[in-house]
């Protein structure tokens, strides 16, 4: 377990310092925060987006979430951008540790992108954004019967809309390419952080909606499908 | 050929999901800390229980198990807790070298609070000391010092006196 969370983390390191290199690049370039005079108008419509990833992770798996979000399109430069989505987990009772887990719950994701590319005006983008996410959400955890390995009594456990929220960070990068008309695809890459969060008595929670699973990775993905108007 | 040069990043990024572990605490343990303790005037300090001592404890059905198993020159000992029991009892006999055998019981009472990590993760008990109390044939006092039993082993949860 130790090799591996210094193998996490020296990939972590290296991944994340890819990223502020591609930035530090783009900055250099032309002018991070910069914005391009031109004859293009300063609002330039919106696009809307689902994330594939969180369908199919609730397909397969037991948890995931649907997502859409709404971006706001000022000079082909700034993206302020608005996540909605629910998130759901119903783990049933665990081969080894009998335990289940449920919660759905919505969320909300607010923040901008940048278009980092050269041209800012071409039918493709590259995206560096922030994010901001909050959610209020209620957990189900029951346990089967076991035993205590000392005192031999039976114990059993079960919390009921046991009532817990988060608050988190993102940092983000991503891509997005015109197929054709008004509809894109996009990539993102999401580097997440717990900002502040209240789990209540239980100690911890497993998946948080629009989170996603509290493991080693603080790294979430989404695909998008861009209807650009 | 712009987006080829982001290949490699995106294998990294790649990797990176194959990071993803069961993340359970080592340190998994939940056992509440005795600290073998005399008094020097109104001053706590350390002390050693140079006899021998056996703990049991006793399960709701009437059976024993031994805890803990001859042990010399305690200075300190580490117990489990029932998981769900509001009132651990326990069996203390402390042996001298004549062989004479003293025994006492010990009452601790708590509160038990599940803890829940991960799906992953064996659930828990941690727990909140809220009396001790025991016979004194051979123990003097027991104090809560810290009543709160959890993953942290460094806690010093309870001094226990022995009478010389």
């Amino acid at each position: 377990m130790t090799r591996q969370s210094s193998i996490c983390t020296y990939i972590s390191r290296i991944s994340i310092s890819l990223l502020l290199l591609l930035a530090s690049v783009s900055t250099q370039a032309q002018g991070f925060l910069k914005l391009q005079r031109d004859t293009v108008p300063f609002f330039r419509g919106f696009a809307v987006s689902a994330d594939l990833v969180g369908l199919v992770q609730m397909q397969v798996s037991d948890y995931g979430q649907y997502e859409g979000a709404l971006r706001i399109n000022l000079h082909d430069q700034y993206f302020p951008v608005l996540e909605l989505g629910v998130g759901r987990a119903n783990h049933d009772y665990d081969e080894v540790t009998d335990l289940s887990y449920k919660t759905s719950a919505p969320y909300f994701r607010i923040g901008a992108d940048v278009n980092i590319a050269k041209n800012k005006h071409a039918h493709n983008r590259i995206y560096a954004g922030v994010r901001y996410g909050y959610t209020n959400y209620k957990v189900d955890i029951d346990c089967l019967p076991f035993e205590d390995p000392v005192w031999k009594t039976n114990s059993y456990f079960r919390i009921d809309g046991q009532q817990c929220s988060q608050h988190w960070a993102e940092v983000l990068f991503g891509i997005d390419a015109e197929i054709a008309g008004p509809l894109h695809l996009g990539w993102m890459v999401r580097y997440r952080t717990r900002l502040a969060h209240d789990e209540g008595i239980i100690g911890n929670t497993w998946y948080v909606p629009g989170y996603g699973k509290q493991d080693t990775s603080n790294l979430g993905f989404s695909f998008n499908f861009i209807l650009d108007i | 050929m712009r987006m080829l040069r982001l290949l490699p990043l995106v294998v990294v990024v790649l990797l990176q999901f194959a990071c993803s572990s069961i993340d359970c605490p080592v340190d998994n343990v939940v056992e509440v800390n005795y600290m073998v303790k005399a008094f020097d005037g109104d001053n706590e300090v350390a002390d050693t229980l140079k006899d021998t001592l056996n703990i049991w404890s006793r399960r709701f059905d009437g059976t024993d198990t031994l805890l803990y198993n001859s042990g010399t020159g305690v200075k300190s000992f580490s117990l489990p807790m029932s998981y769900t029991e509001p009132e651990d009892v326990l069996v203390f006999k402390v042996t001298d070298t004549l062989h004479v055998t003293q025994t006492d019981t010990v009452w601790v009472s708590k509160e038990n609070i599940a803890h829940f990590e991960s799906v992953d993760c064996p659930t828990r008990y941690f727990h909140q000391l809220t009396a001790v109390r025991s016979t004194h044939v051979r123990i003097d006092t027991i104090i809560i010092n810290n009543p709160s039993v959890t993953y942290d082993s460094s806690v010093k949860h309870l001094h226990i006196h022995f009478k010389d």
